[in-house]
């Protein structure tokens, strides 16, 4: 299989940035960090599937299957996938989160909430 | 999404024009899902971007007579949150209940099995005709199914949920 | 002879069925529900009972009963009973009986009875349960589920500090020691399965191909690969914690918080003797036939010093239970030292000490409870002249305490006899510094004998001013005088067995349980009597009584010594317990505190760091070679993509709004689709795109919410977090081009490609195969439904995790309101 190096220099560079968001006070830009670290890892499987075969869907609709074809690995196809859905329903997950810890502390500064619950007498998260 | 603007006429036109193009879409690709491009996840997600469609142009209020639900309950599972959650409620039993019944039957947990129609005589004969070509049944198109109903019914509740606040 | 393996498996869940039953009976009965306990613990010792032939005439090869349970793993479910589990399944139960009747007298008006006897029955099913395992995981399944249940019934007060102290100790100490114990049965596993006409096997006991009956070619293996000695020490942990040897000992007088009826059961009768049954059991195992085998080396030492210190200890004691509880360990230490023994006296001294211990330090605990209950102290100063008060607790007393100090002809008194016979046999053989076996073995007994004496003596003398002891309730009364009973009849036999005379049952019965552990069975039947020769180790006998008599005025003055030298630090295993658990305390607390410091980028940048750290340390110890660069590789069209892609998310990062950020997320979405698009993923590019829909719209729906913050960046974070940034993002990149140059030629997923359509020639039913043509999504529907179903469950999960966030919201508020106010 031969190596790209121009993937894993974008890869790379992906996750970076997406790291770095990960470390923001902003609780929307750690989301997005998760979400722009969750796409590259999609793309990274898919790669890891390599670019050498055709379509995963064989000829003929529903007819005795044809003989042996190279066709891309269809099983990171099928992981990446479940990947995507499960990936938006853990960041409307996690946005809902922010939305509450909002509405509760009125602020979606984690420094700020870090120093909130720091006091106990403001309720903070229990 | 506040609505103090009314979207324009043309944004009403071309949802209710399109939307039912949507939903079939999303059914053609549930149905062909196992030999064609599709499947549950697919169909499920496409759905729910007809159902958000609907809701965005026209509204939470419009979608919920669509449906014929009564108005919202007290409860977050009052209305039509709780249709939803109740969906993907179901959707999970159906492919759980799909692998309890291989199990039943003295097979692995979730072994699938196809009955293949088409070498039954009468059905090989329809099979002649110009495009029907092969029919075979797959217990797996069940549990499809469930997923189906799960993307579907857990979407849209978090849609719906946040729409609502 | 087999056993009926419906009695036995009856026998085993009994004690189960009843204690769940409890909650049940409890609100039926009430206090009586000790009755209750009793007469499920009497049944289970009459089904113990009906297998008494079966027992007798048992054989190590055949006699298990194996059911199957995991047979991929070499695990069944075999029982074997023979004389020696009988022996502890009659402890369990039949102690079980009476103790549950004293508890009728002694629990009244205590509160959380329900729980007690529930506890009490599901422990003495464990104990059961040890008894009749004979394969090693189900035998260390019991094991610890009597350690559980001992935790339960030692922090019975678990209001207070000093019974949640007592129970974690004890937890602490048996369930690790019953993880080196884990570790042996492993060693004798793993070496089963290289010994000479044996297969890998977990059973001990029962069936041709188990550990007992192949013992001589399982002690081959272990010696050719070097584990003998390691595995016997790892097995003696187990039974030295449990039994609480020293070292370990140190748990068992804080046990003594736990409710008196409940140190009767476990801490005299039973759970300790878990420990001293494993020896028993392993004896014939580990015993190799060399003049002195490691197993005597190893066990016997224990044994004897754990005898010698503990009885020094309990003279130490100021409380009657805290005096039983060290006593209890010295005991343990004859019979550990018995079976370590590598002569026949050993192992009658073990099974026979098992029986007679059992027997009187039950009735002595019961009476301790007695003082307790009916005088209101157990401080050792405080009492005296009872006598006058409890004649009848006097008399069990008096045949107990002097069974236990060994004085003739009392049942105690045969079985130390052994013990010093078989310490004098040892040491005239092998001569040298074994003689320390049998001076030991004396020097410890004087101590038994004074502090055994001093028990005797709160019943005796002149009764302190203010001290008034009511009479006991029979319920209380009767089970220890029905065990002072049997102690007589043990003692009787031995001074009928001097007119030749025996008593049936007996001699039959105690010959079964020391062939269990014997190497050889013993040529005559077992039988015992007064001496009527001088000989060596009657000698030793007198000699004990002589030297505990001489020093018994001197009682005080040793009672202060022992006091002092036990206070000082680095003698007391006590404060090395302690020292350490703080210290593990403290650790944790310190590690919590700077490692949750309630930051979340604290979070993010410790976990962070560390896989970056271990990934690159794992390449870096592996020595990998970077493939060599060989051209681009992709074409213009994806090449044009990702770096859009790139440019999308470098645009994310900069992005002056929450808005913003979102738009230009999306083109990072969909390029990411088009990529899918590109690598011939059609499935993976239509959700892809859908779903980027729908992110759009819930984040605009959500953000519209939120206030429009976006936070300013500290310059000295700027540098760390770029630096931590690189450094991922070289992590990334290494494991991207590392991963794609390894993957193997081979891939798993020509199997799908193949089974994935409708094969050429299939009948009507096609199981196999999957009968489709998109292979992703026979894949996800058929050959991995199992995990599709964990993915959406994940969907629902969120989904739910949602609902519950906006919908329980308003919950819980009443108390925080009120905490506020």
């Amino acid at each position: 299989m031969s190596v790209s190096f121009v993937l894993a220099g974008v890869l790379g560079l992906l996750f970076a940035l997406g790291t770095f968001l990960l470390l923001r006070r902003d609780v929307v830009r750690v989301v997005w960090g998760v979400t722009i670290i969750a796409q590259a890892t999609n793309v990274y499987l898919v790669t890891m599937g390599g670019f050498a075969g055709s379509v995963p869907v064989l000829a003929g609709h529903g007819g005795h299957g044809g003989g042996h074809v190279a066709v891309q690995d269809p099983l990171v196809q099928a992981l990446v996938l479940t990947a995507i859905v499960i990936g938006f329903g853990t960041t409307a997950f996690a946005l809902v989160l922010t939305y509450r810890v909002y509405q509760e502390h009125g602020t979606i500064d984690l420094e700020g909430l870090a120093e909130s619950s720091e006091r106990p007498e403001t309720g903070g998260e229990r | 999404m506040t609505t103090d603007r009314q979207p324009t006429v043309i944004a009403r036109t071309v949802t209710r024009v399109v939307v039912p193009f949507i939903l079939l879409t999303a059914l053609a690709l549930l149905f062909q899902g196992h030999n064609l491009p599709g499947g549950g996840f697919i169909a499920g997600v496409l759905t729910c971007t007809a159902f958000a469609l609907v809701y965005i142009i026209y509204g939470r209020e419009s979608l919920r007579t669509l449906l014929g639900i009564a108005a919202d309950g007290p409860g977050v599972l009052g209305g039509i949150t709780g249709l939803y959650a109740r969906l993907f409620a179901v959707g999970l039993l159906v492919a759980a209940t799909g692998g309890v019944v291989s199990m039943a039957l003295g097979y692995p947990f979730l072994t699938q099995a196809v009955l293949y129609l088409s070498d039954l005589p009468v059905v090989h004969a329809l099979t002649a005709v110009p495009g029907v070509g092969t029919l075979e049944l797959a217990s797996a198109f069940v549990f499809d199914l469930g997923v189906y109903a799960v993307v579907v019914g857990g979407l849209l509740s978090v849609l719906s949920v946040v729409g609502r606040e | 002879m087999q056993p009926e393996s419906a009695l036995l498996l009856a026998a085993l869940t009994l004690p189960f069925l009843g204690a769940a039953l409890v909650p049940v009976v409890y609100r039926l009965l009430g206090e009586r529900t000790a009755y209750y306990a009793a007469a499920v613990a009497g049944a289970t010792l009459l089904l113990l009972a009906g297998e008494y032939g079966a027992a007798v005439a048992a054989e190590p090869a055949t006699s298990g009963v194996t059911y199957q349970w995991i047979p991929a793993l070499d695990i069944s479910f075999t029982l074997y009973l023979d004389g020696l589990s009988l022996l502890l399944g009659f402890l369990a139960s039949g102690v079980g009986v009476l103790v549950f009747v004293y508890s009728g007298g002694y629990m009244h008006g205590e509160s959380g009875q329900a729980k007690y006897y529930a506890t009490m029955l599901a422990f003495m099913g464990s104990m059961v349960g040890v008894a009749l395992a004979a394969d090693l995981v189900a035998l260390f399944v019991f094991w610890e589920l009597t350690s559980v249940t001992s935790f339960v019934l030692i922090g019975h007060y678990q209001r207070t500090d000093a019974g949640r102290y007592a129970a974690r100790k004890s937890m602490l100490i048996t369930v690790s020691g019953g993880l080196f114990m884990l570790v042996g049965f492993l060693v004798l596993a793993a070496a089963s399965g290289q010994a000479d006409g044996l297969s890998r096997t977990l059973t001990l006991v029962g069936t041709p191909n188990s550990l007992v009956a192949n013992a001589e070619a399982v002690r081959a293996a272990l010696k050719s690969s070097g584990l003998f000695v390691p595995a016997i020490v790892l097995v003696a942990l187990g039974a030295v914690t449990k039994s609480a040897q020293v070292p370990f000992h140190i748990w068992l007088p804080n046990a003594m918080e736990a409710p008196t009826p409940v140190s009767a059961f476990l801490h005299s009768a039973t759970m300790v003797k878990a420990g001293v049954y494993l020896v028993g059991r392993m004896r014939p195992l580990f015993l190799s036939e060399t003049a002195v085998p490691a197993w005597m080396l190893v066990v016997a030492t224990i044994g004897l010093v754990s005898m010698a210190i503990t009885a020094i200890l309990a003279i130490g004691a100021t409380d009657i239970k805290e005096l039983l509880a060290y006593s209890t360990a010295s005991h343990l230490g004859l019979i550990i030292a018995g079976y370590g023994l590598a002569n026949e006296y050993g192992v009658e001294t073990g099974a026979f000490h098992v029986l007679n211990h059992a027997v009187f330090k039950a009735a002595l605990f019961m009476v301790a409870g007695i003082i307790a209950h009916e005088a209101g102290t157990r401080y050792i100063p405080d009492l005296g002249g009872l006598r006058r008060d409890l004649p009848i607790t006097a008399g069990i007393t008096a045949v107990a305490a002097l069974g236990m100090a060994g004085v003739p002809p009392f049942n105690g008194f045969y079985s130390k006899e052994l013990l010093f016979e078989a310490t004098y046999y040892v040491a005239s053989h092998e001569g040298g510094l074994f003689w320390l076996y049998p001076a030991i073995a004396v020097f410890g007994s004087v101590f038994t004998f004074l502090y055994s004496i001093k028990f005797l003596s709160l019943f005796f003398g002149s009764k302190p001013d203010g001290l008034d002891a009511h009479r006991p309730p029979l319920a209380m009364l009767l089970p220890p005088l029905t065990l002072a009973g049997i102690a007589s009849v043990i003692g009787l036999n031995g001074v009928l067995g001097t007119f030749d005379v025996q008593l049936p049952v007996i001699g039959e019965f105690l010959t079964a349980v020391i062939d269990a552990s014997a190497t050889e069975p013993l040529e005559h039947g077992f039988e015992y009597h007064v001496p009527t020769t001088l000989s060596p180790y009657f000698l030793m006998s007198l000699l004990t009584i002589a030297l505990g008599v001489v020093s018994y005025p001197f009682y005080d003055r040793l009672h202060h010594t022992v006091r002092r030298l036990r206070a000082l630090p680095p003698v007391s295993p006590n404060w090395y317990y302690d020292t350490a658990v703080s210290g593990v305390n403290g650790l944790s607390r310190s590690v919590a505190r700077t490692v949750h410091d309630r930051r979340f980028r604290r979070y993010a940048f410790t976990v962070v760091t560390a896989v970056c750290l271990l990934t690159l340390g794992g390449y870096a110890a592996a020595g990998v070679t970077l493939p060599t660069f060989d051209g681009v590789a992709v074409t213009i069209p994806v090449a044009l993509v990702l770096v859009t892609a790139v440019l999308g998310a470098i645009a994310v990062t900069r992005a002056p709004s929450h808005i913003a950020g979102v738009l230009t997320l999306s083109i990072l979405g969909f390029m990411v689709a088009i990529f899918f698009v590109l690598s011939d993923a059609p499935d993976l590019a239509l959700t892809q795109l859908v779903i980027e829909t729908l992110l759009l719209v819930i984040f605009l729906l959500v953000l519209d919410k939120l206030p429009t913050w976006y936070g300013e960046v500290r310059r000295s974070r700027l540098v760390t977090d770029t630096l931590l940034s690189g450094v991922v993002g070289v992590t990334v990149f290494l494991t991207v081009l590392l991963t794609t140059a390894a993957s193997p030629s081979e891939s798993i997923a020509g199997r799908f490609v193949e089974l994935a359509p409708v094969p050429a020639d299939h009948g009507l039913w096609i199981l196999e195969h999957g009968g489709g043509n998109n292979i992703v999504n026979v894949i996800l529907v058929d050959f991995r439904a199992f995990d599709t179903l964990g993915e959406i469950s994940v969907i629902a999960m969120a989904a739910l995790s949602v609902l519950t966030l906006i919908g329980m919201r308003g919950h819980g508020r009443g108390d925080e309101g009120g905490e506020s106010a």
